[in-house]
């Protein structure tokens, strides 16, 4: 313990956090430096237009967030939104891949095919989409022709949140789709074969090989999901041209602290609901990481 | 073991010497370099003044670009950078404004106005007003919306518009209607005339309505109804306010003779009308180079918003330009800023018939009060209610919104939709406060 570090110890560890310098400095600069000042913000009453002031006020921010009806309805539409989209999309995603992993003809084509929403700029899609839903649309066209009634699906609060569910699981899907794809490669043939001799049918090989060997991936899928559908701000704000309407129908986390941070320009406010966006998405992780954990033992 | 540390922490003191050090030449470079390259740019002794407003019409522009040059012509000595905010324009001001890095003129919503007003960004105007700019040309309500509380003066109005009734001349033909109606519960016998339905589906509508406080504010205060108290509290969720504000929603959900754009797939209410899908819309100044651009063979006429309660009624909406106060020409920015809203730069401005000028001797000039379009618009502005309420203005109009919308498709009753948007917003304001 006492030992004294020697002239050539110093040389090393000097050397090392010297090839360590452009990380520590560019995480230190983009990621330490913005959250450190987050938090202190998220404790100030702070005024940035004109003349600058930070009013500390200790925990008055997440105080008021206990009042704050907006926010528990962001709140609300974010989980509700997350709850039918990851799932969705990891079982899509699942499905797809296995398809793609069987022995099909022209399946690079259908590779590529399946893979194209997600290279599609998000906003573009958005686009597409409320050209989709629009009164006048393509979708009230085929409802249309097929004598079923047509429906503002853009104008109403109950459904506009499912529209832009519909359009995440679509262009997300096949991201996961690949990731799968992968790991389905690699799981060994063997496992297969010997299932096939203890005479196990297609459906008993994917449930009892396929999933569980995929299991690790399909933790990373649903972390990835959650914190993918948690920070939702682009489709939603394009949605709703930034106002999180029809009736607060789309208000997302994010878009509310879009609202708070440069609308209202309430930046101590805004930085205590993304403070504690961040703890919601920590939260939800331990609890995954505790759900998967029996995998470990494996 | 404290040895390491001590390197540790020694090394952060340095990253963060560095990353300081970064920083402060960063902020302190970019100022002078760039006043400097504009300098080189330009000959010697000229000001480059920047201006920036909101994406408009191509025909518009063209037509302030005229007046810029105009102004450049007659002012050697300063050069104009004209910059279009295309989007989120109030966001990115107000950023612009945080970062130190706004223009030095810039468009003013009379929406916006208070709130920016009362943080001191903007440069009092009243030290530089000369008595030959005849300040006492201008209509009063359209400056008086950019003063402040004790009355400093901000702002000085490049333009306004109220809205006005517009209807399809065809339409009324057809359906053997003479005249535009006068009283609301004419326009709601008319709209009946004119909706036409196929099966259930309406394919035109009597009115087109847009839902919102921005057109509305003028049905709420019809049987005296008030939107906001002194202290700036939401007062809309009264009795008055309702019985205004039911005419608008009784008529697209009992009547059915009246929608807003997203129901016929239109974006707003001059394009419902341009597609005939509306016979009637209550819509601004701006409609009409618009209508008349897009959709040449509608054939429409204006009049005056039908009297609500008897009383008339209706919106005006006035824009701005303002100064920023950390601008560093304001000596030449005042020059560019009075000449926009000068005698002779406003009649340019205004000449194409694109808004409508906020000086008297200029509306004279031009005689748009006796324009066959023009002059209900023109009527209106003697008894509209400007679209202005003090700075927590958004807040109330974003909860107000929220809720009416749910009130016009049907979701919740007028009266709890009304009740609970001013509890929101009371409780917003209050939390801000």
């Amino acid at each position: 313990m006492a030992k004294p570090f020697g002239k050539h110890k110093l040389r090393d560890i000097l050397s090392g956090y010297g090839f360590m310098s452009p990380a520590i400095i560019i995480l230190g600069c983009f990621l330490l430096l913005p959250i450190g000042y987050s938090i202190f913000l998220s404790l100030h009453r702070v005024n940035l237009l004109g003349t600058v002031s930070y009013k500390f006020i200790g925990v008055g921010n997440f105080e008021r967030m206990l009042d704050d009806a907006r926010l528990w309805i962001a709140l609300k539409n974010t989980f509700r939104y997350a709850l039918i989209v990851v799932p969705s999309q990891t079982m899509l995603a699942l499905v797809l891949a296995s398809i793609l992993n069987m022995k099909l003809r022209y399946r690079n084509f259908f590779r590529v095919a399946f893979y194209l929403p997600t290279v599609t700029s998000s906003a573009v899609l958005v686009l597409i989409f409320m050209w989709i839903y629009n009164r006048n649309g393509l979708l009230n066209f085929i409802l249309e022709s097929v004598g079923l009634p047509t429906y503002n699906w853009l104008g109403d609060p109950s459904v506009a949140l499912l529209g832009i569910m519909i359009m995440n699981i679509w262009s997300t899907a096949p991201l996961f789709m690949v990731i799968y794809l992968a790991a389905l490669q690699d799981i060994p043939e063997n496992l297969y074969e010997a299932a096939e001799i203890d005479g196990a049918n297609a459906w008993r090989k994917f449930w009892r090989i396929t999933v569980p060997q995929l299991k690790p991936v399909t933790f990373y899928v649903i972390v990835m999901g959650i914190i993918g559908t948690f920070q939702l701000f682009d489709q939603s704000y394009i949605f709703s041209a930034g106002s999180g309407g029809p009736n607060n129908a789309t208000l997302t986390m994010v878009l509310l602290i879009y609202q708070y941070a440069f609308k209202s320009l309430d930046m101590g406010y805004a930085s205590a609901i993304a403070f504690f966006l961040a703890v919601v998405i920590m939260l939800i992780t331990v609890v995954q990481r505790l759900l998967f954990k029996e995998e470990k033992l494996n | 073991m404290k040895k390491r540390l001590s390197v540790f922490m020694l090394l952060m003191l340095a990253l963060a010497l560095v990353v300081s050090a970064c920083g402060s030449k960063n902020n302190e470079g970019a100022s002078p370099s760039s006043t400097q390259s504009n300098a080189s740019e330009s000959p010697k002794g000229q000001v480059e003044v920047t201006l920036a407003g909101w994406g408009s019409s191509p025909e518009e522009q063209d037509l302030l670009k005229q007046v810029l040059a105009e102004f450049e012509g007659k002012n050697p000595d300063v050069k104009v950078k004209y910059e279009i905010i295309a989007d989120q324009y109030m966001d990115v001001i107000k950023t612009r404004l945080i970062g130190n890095e706004a223009p030095d003129l810039f468009y003013l919503d009379a929406f916006e106005a208070p709130a920016l007003i009362e943080k001191g960004v903007l440069e009092p105007l009243d030290g530089y007003v000369t008595p030959e700019f005849d300040i006492g040309d201008f209509e009063a309500p359209t400056v008086n919306a950019f003063k402040s509380p004790d009355g400093k003066m901000y702002g000085l109005p490049k333009d306004t518009s109220t809205l006005a009734l517009f209807y399809n001349k065809k339409m009324f033909a057809d359906a053997g209607i003479t005249a535009p109606p006068t009283t609301w519960d004419e326009m709601m016998s008319i709209s009946e005339k004119l909706t036409k339905k196929k099966g259930s589906k309406v394919e035109v509508y009597g009115l087109g309505q847009a839902p919102e406080l921005a057109r509305q504010l003028f049905m709420l205060k019809a049987y005296g109804g008030q939107l906001v108290d002194d202290k700036g509290l939401a007062t809309f969720a009264s009795p008055e306010a309702e019985k205004g504000l039911s005419l608008v929603i009784d008529q697209h959900l009992k009547a059915k003779t009246a929608g807003q754009p997203s129901d016929v797939g239109a974006g707003w209410g001059g394009e419902m009308f341009g597609q005939q899908k509306a016979a009637m819309v209550l819509e601004g100044n701006w409609a009409i180079p618009y209508i008349q651009g897009n959709f040449k063979d509608v054939d429409f006429g204006t009049a005056e918003v039908p009297t609500v309660n008897g009383e008339k009624g209706t919106m005006a909406f006035t824009v701005a330009y303002v100064m920023n106060k950390d601008s560093k020409k304001k000596e030449a920015a005042w020059k560019l800023l009075s000449y926009l809203t000068g005698k002779e730069g406003m009649k340019t401005w205004t000449s194409k018939g694109f808004a409508l000028p906020t000086r008297k001797s200029v509306a004279a000039e031009l005689g748009y009060d006796k324009d066959e379009l023009r002059g209900a618009l023109v009527a209106g502005s003697s008894y509209a209610t400007p679209w202005q309420a003090g700075p927590t203005l958004p807040t109330l109009m974003n909860n107000f919104n929220n809720q009416f919308v749910a009130a016009y498709t049907g979701q919740s009753p007028l009266p709890d939709a009304l009740k609970k948007g001013q509890e929101t917003a009371n409780k917003e304001i209050k939390a801000a406060q």
